[in-house]
């Protein structure tokens, strides 16, 4: 009878700290040792002159975001280990809003091997790992609020991934320049110094870098993301359209080749023609109803009627007579859209191929 | 074998908990799990996008102070499948910004146009229909099996993926942070509730779901109000079950609003531990109708006991316009029980009875004297007259020998306010001239909104103003009954010593961070009661702002005896409402000070300060007795008037302030609602303080807050 019960409680024991087993804490400290703290220009009007970076190279490549505490000089990066180097911009990618530096050793050349050998992590073996979804456990690795100095660790937080959905940020009253998807994150990790952290899964592989401080336009609320270690953008140069993804980007710039873009400015043209009067606009939101559609457009040939509201616009919905101008705007003569009507209480599929704008003198109305 | 079963019972539990396989840890079964209930809930998430609408919802215009408002994302909100054919409930704060169109994306289903059927004013949801049929619904959750620290996840459709390999839901994990929050109406959770999730299921760990997430405060009962606590980690739902047992109605396109028992508390020192003893009972209310008097003690709801108050509105939280309760109140010692006590929508407003009088103040003799008497009003036309002390009052037809005897101003002002306008009353009058007793007849009117300038000093019964005056008082011949002659005072320094402090006083109370200033006029004394200011100053505390009001005010509060208290707002932007308490903390360490006169504390303030005047009057009910504001948009639903703690309203407007229509519009608003309502509205006049004209007339009717 003894003997039984003590087998239990064993087995019991046993079986409980398994359960318990928490690999939390070692993922933090293996995490920890590839992360740096970064120290550069800013501190005054609420602009942080401190972030988060995270080594991709031995050699001490560090991957961190396009964030205006790079415009120095004076670079500064606290190792794991509490060891203080300074640093340098190899090259900075705004529209995926990334930068890579590199720390610079007293004597040495820029492009000179420092003759470190440091933990890292393997960018472009990052970016293959299939998408994490919403639910899995992650962690935020960062300096969030410079809590942590030379050899502290930063700190990590625990959440979920919410959502991998296209970002809508909004920083004032601008809109943010990346567009592509992001890591949502449920815990509130986008904290002055944060970007540029790491977000790692349970095992502490890389998933991204935390981002900035951000309002979501689409719920206007602060958004805590990260940008994907596999992100990518898409130029158009002309005609001709090239994409760029964060390991290309990185690996590119190790080598010396890769050339800082000027900031794109969004080509805002006349659009293509559509042919759609609107009713006036004169509210916050004014609705996009149709008033009227000018004689042999291309609304009126696709059979668009007074009344109608234009509701969605190619899946995306379109709010008001503004976001539908905003959406119009980048599409281009010989193009087609399609929209979606309201049309009585049916919802009305539409589409419109967009042609030259018609001689001034029936120019659309505004 | 009791030992043995014990023992297996026991591994076999640990079993369960701890997988075969070493590798699969505590985070892998968790996420395992979490993700499976994603599966089991997602078919019922629908997606909502809407067209049209405000940028800015829940402002009152002129935007800044309490009411600032909040701003509506372009981006989709999210429902939940509540009925098989298209039902879909959300958080009414998703349609806050009014849209023209509402559509509606069912899981598997196409974009539909949808409809409003039916909103829950009480639990701010609204119920969409789309024309689709044999949806499959969600299992709530029942509200006994619902226990803190349960796994809970937050679930939303406003954070949509375009890919079609990951699932098309955001989610947030947290557990049952706490169960019958906002007046027994909601659960709460530690999950991330937001815009991002508002109107999407609270689901279980098992795929069942717990509720509707919505913001919510107790605080306020707007769409939008509970906002402000996106993302902190206090986040709540409306449990399903709630939702299910009202579903019927509102799916025959029913507006739900909240039962009203017509009931108010007995002001009373610690509401908290004493008896919840009705002080009023309003007229035509559910409690009337039933037969419930004030001074009856209500001690059970539905057979549930209730201890205090606080209690009682927990009770009455959760209830419906049209729901019946049963109601135990202690009567002279005796419980009785009112069956069938049928909860109504709204209690009727009933304009105060209006006498036509000013008493006189301070007067402990038996008897109110007149002081002053409205011209044209009730009084004037029954032939009182200034100096009349008014000793019986009896309604129309009771036999002068039942009479009841009127004690002072206090049971005057009560016995008045039990009777409706119209009421005929006789009053037994002790003339001043002649000094003999007669029997006037009185048929009570409302109050106009004449401001009677110039009335007559002093105010208080002589023998409560003891040392002669500095200056003479302007105005009237002093219409004192007694002289003040009878009864000086004992010698002045003794008094000295316990009288509190005078004049301008810098206030700080180190453990709950406020610091404020009071204005104390030098004459002050303790047997005395004074009137009280309490001025809001606009977005930021000026320097030096006590000094401005002693300068504008003093005189008039050494001659009416009123008391300034200017509370600092901590917020950088100006008053928020959860800073309510906060003044009113401020507020009852002056009335603990001094000797203060209930029936003349007003909140005062212009533009961003007025609005809070506006915001604390209706949510400081049992203290403030007025509001006046210059320059200040009522931006809240004005609440219903309580009997026994009666609100009155001085509005100024600038014809030259761009708000001047938003403001003006405050008078009909609160006319609806019978509150009395002055509204000045002043020529070539923006933003600055008042004119001298207006300022009389703020002075004349701070006055005369206790006219009854």
């Amino acid at each position: 009878m003894n003997r039984l019960l003590l087998t239990a409680f064993a087995l019991a024991l046993g079986a409980l700290s398994l359960a318990a087993s928490d690999p939390f804490s070692k993922t933090a400290d293996d995490v920890n040792t590839r992360t740096v703290k970064l120290f550069g220009s800013g501190g005054f009007r609420g602009v942080a002159n401190y972030g988060t970076g995270v080594i991709v190279s031995p050699d001490g490549h560090i991957l961190t975001l396009a964030s205006q505490m790079l415009d120095t000089s004076e670079l500064i990066v606290h190792l794991y280990d509490g060891r203080r180097l300074k640093a340098t911009v190899v090259a900075t990618e705004p529209e995926l809003d990334v930068a890579l530096l590199k720390v610079k050793i007293e004597g040495k050349k820029p492009d000179e091997p420092t003759g470190l050998d440091l933990p890292f992590f393997d960018v472009p073996a990052a970016a293959k790992r299939p998408l994490s979804t919403p639910g899995d456990w992650v962690l935020a690795h960062a300096n969030e609020f410079e809590i942590a100095m030379r050899d502290e660790p930063v700190s990590v937080q625990r959440g979920v991934i919410a959502s991998y959905s296209k970002l809508s940020g909004r920083k004032g009253i601008f809109d943010f320049g990346f567009t592509g998807n992001v890591y949502v994150v449920d815990a509130i990790t986008n904290n002055p110094g944060a970007g540029g952290g790491a977000l790692t899964d349970r095992q502490g592989r890389l998933l991204g870098l935390v981002g900035r401080e951000l309002r979501n336009s689409l719920t206007e609320t602060w958004i805590n993301y990260a940008v994907p270690i596999g992100a990518s953008v898409e130029f158009r140069d002309g005609d001709k359209v090239t994409a760029v993804s964060i390991p290309e980007f990185v690996a590119s710039a190790m080598a010396g080749k890769y050339k800082t873009r000027p900031r794109t400015v969004a080509t805002a043209g006349p659009g293509g023609y559509h042919g759609i009067v609107f009713v006036p606009n004169v509210l916050e939101r004014t609705p996009p109803y149709v008033e009227e559609c000018e004689p042999n457009s291309p609304a009126a040939k696709a059979g668009l009627r007074p009344n109608d509201l234009v509701s969605f616009v190619d899946g995306e919905p379109v709010v008001s007579i503004k976001a539908f101008t905003d959406v119009l705007r980048k599409a281009r003569p010989g193009a087609t859209v399609r929209l979606e009507v309201r049309r009585g209480d049916v919802l009305q599929a539409v589409e419109i191929k967009l042609e030259d704008a018609p001689k001034p003198a029936v120019a659309p109305k505004k | 074998m009791n030992i043995a079963r014990t023992l297996f019972a026991l591994v076999a539990a640990v079993a369960l908990v701890s997988p075969s396989r070493a590798q699969e840890d505590v985070n892998d079964a968790s996420e395992k799990a979490m993700k499976a209930a994603m599966a089991r809930v997602a078919p019922f998430v629908a997606k909502i996008e809407t067209s049209g609408g405000q940028e800015v919802v829940g402002a009152a215009p002129g935007a800044g102070g309490p009411q600032a408002g909040v701003r509506k994302g372009v981006g989709p909100t999210t429902g939940l499948v509540v009925a098989p054919d298209g039902y879909v409930i959300s958080s009414s704060f998703n349609f806050a910004n009014k849209p023209t169109d509402i559509f509606v994306s069912v899981p598997g289903k196409p974009r539909l146009v949808a409809k409003v059927v039916a909103t829950d004013q009480t639990r701010m949801l609204t119920l969409l229909k789309v024309d689709v049929k044999g949806l499959a619904v969600p299992v709530a959750v029942p509200k006994s099996e619902i226990r803190v620290g349960q796994w809970s996840l937050a679930l939303g459709r406003a954070l949509d993926t375009d890919l079609k390999d990951v699932p098309a839901l955001s989610v947030s994990v947290g557990i049952v942070s706490a169960t019958g929050r906002i007046y027994g109406k909601a659960i709460q959770s530690d999950a991330k509730v937001s815009p991002v999730n508002y109107g999407g299921p609270l689901a279980a760990i098992d795929g069942r779901v717990y509720g509707v997430l919505v913001p919510a405060s107790p605080r306020g009962e707007t769409e939008t109000a509970g906002v402000e606590w996106y993302d902190s980690g206090i986040g709540f739902a409306i449990p399903l079950e709630d939702v299910y047992a009202v579903l019927p109605k509102l799916l025959a396109g029913q507006n739900l609003k909240r039962g009203l028992m017509g009931i108010t508390a007995k002001v009373q020192e610690d509401p908290y531990n004493a008896p919840a003893l009705i002080g009023a009972v309003s007229r035509a209310s559910a409690a009337e109708k039933a037969g419930i008097f004030a001074g009856d003690t209500v001690v059970a709801i539905d057979g549930k006991p209730v201890a205090n108050f606080s209690q009682v509105q927990h009770a009455l939280g959760p209830k419906y316009s049209g729901d019946v309760l049963a109601v135990k109140v202690l009567r002279d010692g005796k419980e009785v029980e009112f069956k069938g006590v049928t909860l109504t929508e709204a209690v009727t407003s009933f304009a105060a009875p209006f006498l036509g009088i000013l008493p006189l103040r301070d007067d402990p003799d038996p008897g109110v004297e007149v002081r002053y008497v409205y011209p044209k009003g009730p009084a004037d036309a029954a032939g009182i007259k200034p100096g009349d002390r008014l000793m019986k009052l009896a309604p129309e037809g009771t036999p002068a020998a039942q009479a009841a005897p009127i004690a002072g101003r206090e049971s005057l002002t009560a016995m008045v306010n039990s009777l409706a306008a119209g009421t005929e009353v006789k009053f037994t009058v002790k003339r001043k001239e002649g000094g003999k007793t007669e029997t006037l007849s009185v048929k009570l009117g409302t109050p106009s909104d004449d401001i009677a300038t110039a009335l007559p000093l002093p105010s208080s019964a002589g023998r409560a103003l003891e040392a002669p005056r500095a200056e003479k008082p302007k105005g009237k011949v002093p219409v004192a009954a007694k002289p003040a002659d009878d009864e000086k005072p004992a010698a002045k320094d003794d008094k000295k010593k316990d009288e509190p402090e005078t004049g301008l006083l810098q206030r700080s109370n180190p453990t709950l961070g406020r610091e404020y200033w009071v204005y104390v006029p030098d004459n002050y004394t303790k047997d005395v009661a004074h009137g009280v200011i309490v001025w809001l100053h606009r977005a930021r505390p000026v320097a030096k702002e006590g000094d401005d009001l002693a300068r504008i005010f003093g005189r008039f509060c050494a001659d009416h005896h009123f008391i300034l208290v200017g509370p600092k707002s901590r917020n950088a932007e100006g008053w928020v409402p959860s800073e309510t308490e906060e003044v009113v903390g401020d507020l009852r360490a002056v009335i603990a000070e001094y000797t203060v006169d209930k029936r003349r504390v007003v909140a005062h303030g212009m533009g961003v300060g007025g609005q809070m005047a506006f915001y604390l009057g209706f949510n400081a009910r049992d203290l403030i007795r007025g509001v006046a504001v210059t320059g200040s948009v009522l931006g809240t639903q004005p609440k219903e008037p309580v009997p026994g703690q009666p609100l009155t309203f001085f509005i100024v407007g600038g014809e030259q302030d761009p708000l001047v229509k938003e403001i003006a519009e405050a008078k009909p608003r609160l006319t609806e609602k019978k509150y009395p309502v002055v509204y000045r509205q002043l020529k070539e006049f923006g933003k600055e303080y008042l004119l001298d004209t207006t300022l009389e007339e703020l002075k004349a009717w701070l006055d005369s807050l206790d006219k009854i």
